[in-house]
């Protein structure tokens, strides 16, 4: 379900307790690359919050971040609250610094439709 | 045998239409990159992403097995070749070792770690990213304020401050300066980094034949000589086997004035594939692998005399290095200190200047190259005492500068001004402005709520550098001047012009000096097998030095064509005038063409007389030459979006003599440009991981024509006594002159506001803040 929540996600792999290889596709502007990495997930106390941690690097750079997700009750559904920090480099940090929030706000959105849409089927 | 004379026009001081513009206009210019050989190949750098990190291992397997590819070398392929040269010298300078690729540690990104070598640029390119490195990443700083506070991660780990070097100059007595001031004022001042941005970024191509043991390197430079001494050195090759050609080079602004990693690489390649191989540097590269400008945070004091006489000028001056020194990397903040006085007469000056490392590209030398930095803090910091004691900016400079009759004047940093009249630039340009008027237009403008600013910057340039004590690789300059058997007359200099016009300028001052018509003047330049060794371009001295070299030699060629007119016209009175040497007595003359032609035949000539007509002149200054200038510019800021109109820019420069007024224009306007691109628009940022992210022209901005406003440009003239030429400089003026004026505008457009400075550049958010906010 994660695997087809994440925009670009061309594959996830399970490599250990609460760990993922990922393969994943992403364009920014002129930029595309293909990203393999690692995700990780820790500080779980479920029902209410885990921390995802992410890390990839392809040809156009490196991006390495961790966000924790908070999920509520909240009438019917739940409310999904997040939070974290992003670091990226190398030809997109050079580049691409007009489009990063756009594209990672683009693909949050997207991440938690699709996200949403699969639990709901 | 003619027995007229003709009168020939003089060209010196002509407005002369640049002779190489039009290939450079049409686009027919030979770059390094339009240049072809048979068995060409391409090579593409990999770098890294990360600006600290150590190599647990490179794996080049898929590259080397990419279509195209030949040979993938890594750090440990050229561990041998010698290191990338720093040649500034202080004491107790830390210079890390610069392999030309990573060992196994990066210390900025960009940092280059393997080439890959393909018949192809693309297929190189597509290769490169083949290359597989396992990167372990460290902790990174890249500001230098916090790269020296404790806790930062060490830029090298074997200097744990990351302090390069500390610097000291003192002159006069400061503290009695200080103790007796009836008013300090003190300031902190940036001059952000920049990025220098050639037209054309840098390219080399490497041909070694191993069979005549020679290489041929071609770089994009300025200062080819110094490239075949210190390449052939790193590559261990004796320097007589190697040729190095600056083709035409679009632009350098010190950028090109340096040694980097590719050239020996490019040589080291060539080498080992026995084949000519190419490198050209992609715009991406070039924003963080050639060197960046300025970088310096200062920290002012200067005390003064109530009545606006300044007693006394302190600076703490920390520069950004970057993760290595290039070149001249650690002299340029010295140059800083050198000019800090500016125009004034004050004998005490303290000043402590900190290097310190950061994980970011080194900065070095980039137009005006410690002087902007140093005028832009002087001038910052006259204004601001000028504000604090409500004296008027123009009055204050007027008290303090250097008097007519105190030169040459030695200053407390240890110059020797050469010549001057720095109140007559100011007054010429409070002239053309009508600067009383403008100031009462300022101040009925402030009462409708509009806001007008009025800014001076005078300025002193350090030029013609300089005397080869006072440079890391000598100072002076070779020229040439050869006469060929056809009565042409070829020009060779040392000095490696790129775009500063000298086939114009340097063939006007022979056309006079010879008498000959400037269509048979060719000037060359740039070829280490053509031209004796020469320095390069840089540092305002082209003409200063360079000019006065071929002066020299054409006074030792008149020499050699009088002795062929006296034997050709059997007289041993005979003068050299307009292209003929005449007969004093009879009044027979023989033209440059008859000469030239009978020097080569050699008939007839007396025993012991060398045939043919070459003199060679090395040239060394015995001191700099000092320009000087007055900038006003009158800027309007609009409240409601914080942008700055630059409603008129003024420069006066004086720097000497002209030759080509037309030229001077030129470099007048292009270095306002990039001072005012400096003091508006330009910023290289970097996050606190490093990553520059300011790495393309959408991020960073670039004056483009349509943001300049009309530059008026005028003069004053004092000859420089240093040279016979009489002149000083003008490559950097409007660079130096621009910034300050600026800067000193838009705050004195909001100084009611209570705005005493703002940091450049001056964007529209800054400046819209302040207005908004009302404070600094």
């Amino acid at each position: 379900m994660l695997a087809r929540a994440i925009p670009g996600c061309e594959g996830l792999e399970q490599t250990g307790p609460d760990e993922y290889r990922m393969k994943m596709k992403m364009a920014l502007a002129s930029l595309s690359g293909a990203f393999e990495g690692k995700v990780k997930i820790t500080d779980q106390s479920p029902p209410s919050s885990f921390r995802l941690l992410v890390e990839g690097s392809s040809k156009i750079g490196f991006v390495k971040g961790e966000g924790l997700l908070k999920l509520t009750p909240s009438g019917e559904g739940t409310e999904v609250a997040y939070e974290g920090d992003a670091q990226i480099g190398g030809t997109m940090a050079a580049i691409g610094q007009r489009l990063i929030d756009g594209t990672s706000k683009m693909m949050i959105k997207k991440f938690f439709e699709k996200l949403a849409a699969e639990s709901a089927s | 045998m003619a027995t007229t004379i003709i009168q020939t026009e003089k060209l010196v001081g002509k407005r002369i239409r640049r002779r190489e513009d039009p290939r450079l206009i049409t686009g027919t210019a030979t770059y390094v990159d339009d240049m072809q050989m048979p068995g060409m190949h391409h090579a593409a750098i990999v770098r890294s992403p990360h600006a600290a990190a150590k190599i647990r291992s490179i794996s080049i397997k898929a590259a080397a097995e990419a279509p195209g590819v030949v040979a993938v070398f890594t750090g440990k392929d050229t561990e041998k070749v010698g290191p990338v040269p720093c040649g500034a010298s202080l004491p107790g300078l830390r210079v890390p070792h610069h392999y030309i690729l990573a060992i196994d540690r990066v210390y900025l990104v960009g940092h280059p770690v393997a080439v890959v070598v393909a018949t192809d640029r693309y297929l190189a390119r597509d290769a490169a990213d083949l290359v597989e490195v396992d990167w372990e990443v460290l902790p990174a700083v890249a500001d230098p304020e916090k790269a020296i506070a404790p806790g930062a991660p060490p830029v090298h780990p074997q200097w744990p401050d990351n302090v390069a070097f500390v610097y000291n100059q003192e002159g006069g007595d400061v503290d009695k300066a200080f103790a007796e001031a009836e008013v300090i004022v003190k300031q902190r001042i940036t001059s952000q980094r920049l990025i220098p941005s050639a037209m054309e970024t840098r390219g080399v191509l490497a041909e070694w034949r191993g069979a005549d043991r020679q290489m041929t390197l071609y770089t994009s430079t300025q200062v080819p000589h110094l490239v075949r001494t210190l390449v052939a050195g790193m590559l261990g090759l004796e320097e007589n086997r190697m040729r190095v050609v600056a083709p035409e080079v679009g632009g350098g602004f010190g950028s090109k004035l340096n040694i980097y990693p590719e050239e020996a690489l490019m040589g080291f390649v060539s080498m080992k594939i026995g084949k000519p191989v190419k490198w050209i540097e992609s715009r991406r590269e070039n924003f963080l692998c050639t060197i960046h400008g300025r970088g310096h945070v200062d920290y002012f004091e200067v005390a003064a005399k109530k009545d606006g006489t300044i007693l006394g000028i302190k600076l703490k001056l920390i520069q950004d290095q970057g993760a290595y020194h290039q070149l001249l990397g650690p002299a340029i903040p010295t140059l800083s200190v050198l000019m800090m006085p500016g125009l004034y007469r004050t004998k005490n000056i303290r000043a402590e200047v900190i290097g310190v490392f950061t994980n970011c590209t080194p900065t070095d030398a980039y137009r005006g190259a410690g002087r902007p930095e140093a005028t832009h803090g002087i001038e910052r910091m006259v204004d601001i005492l000028a504000d604090e004691l409500g004296i008027d900016p123009a009055e204050i400079r007027l008290k303090n500068f250097v008097h007519n009759e105190e030169f040459p004047f030695p200053t407390a940093t240890g110059l020797t001004y050469d010549s001057g009249d720095y109140a007559a630039p100011l007054q010429k340009a409070m002239g053309i402005v009508d600067y009383t008027k403008l100031r009462a237009e300022q101040a009925a403008a402030r009462k409708q709520g509009k806001l007008m600013g009025i800014g001076i910057c005078t300025y002193g340039e350090i030029c013609g550098f300089g005397p080869s004590p006072a440079t890391p690789a000598g100072g002076w300059e070779c020229g040439t001047v050869r006469v060929e058997p056809s009565g042409k007359v070829t020009l060779l200099t040392g000095s490696c012009h790129h775009g500063q016009g000298e086939e114009t300028t340097f063939a006007q001052l022979a056309a006079d000096e010879l008498g000959v018509d400037i269509d048979d003047i060719l000037v060359l330049r740039g070829d280490t097998a053509i031209v004796p060794y020469g320095i390069g371009t840089f540092g305002s001295r082209a003409t200063a030095i360079g000019g006065t070299a071929l002066y020299y030699a054409m006074q030792d060629l008149k020499v050699k064509m009088k002795k062929f007119g006296a034997i050709m016209l059997d007289s041993h009175d005979v003068s050299y005038a307009n292209g003929q040497v005449v007969c004093n007595k009879m009044g027979k003359s023989v033209s440059f063409k008859e000469i030239a032609a009978a020097s080569y035949r050699a008939m007839k000539l007396p025993p012991n007389t060398e045939p043919g007509l070459v003199s060679t002149h090395f040239w060394e200054p015995p001191n700099f030459t000092f320009g000087f200038g007055a900038h006003i510019a009158v800027t309007e800021i609009d409240p409601e979006t914080g942008q700055i109109t630059v409603r008129r820019y003024l420069a006066v420069d004086d720097c000497g003599n002209i030759i080509n007024p037309l030229i001077v224009d030129g470099q007048v306007h292009g270095g306002v440009a990039q001072g005012m691109g400096q003091a508006l628009w330009e910023q290289a940022v970097y996050d606190d991981n490093g990553q520059l992210v300011t790495g393309e022209y959408t991020d960073y901005t670039m004056p483009r024509a349509h943001m300049m406003p009309w530059i008026e440009s005028q003069h004053t003239t004092t000859p420089s006594p240093v040279n016979p030429l009489g002149v000083k400089g003008v490559g950097e003026a409007g660079t130096i002159g621009a910034s300050p004026s600026l800067v000193n505008s838009v705050v004195d457009a909001l100084s009611h506001l209570g705005v005493r400075h703002i940091d450049m550049p001056l964007t529209p958010e800054k400046i819209w803040k302040l207005v908004a906010g009302g404070k600094n």
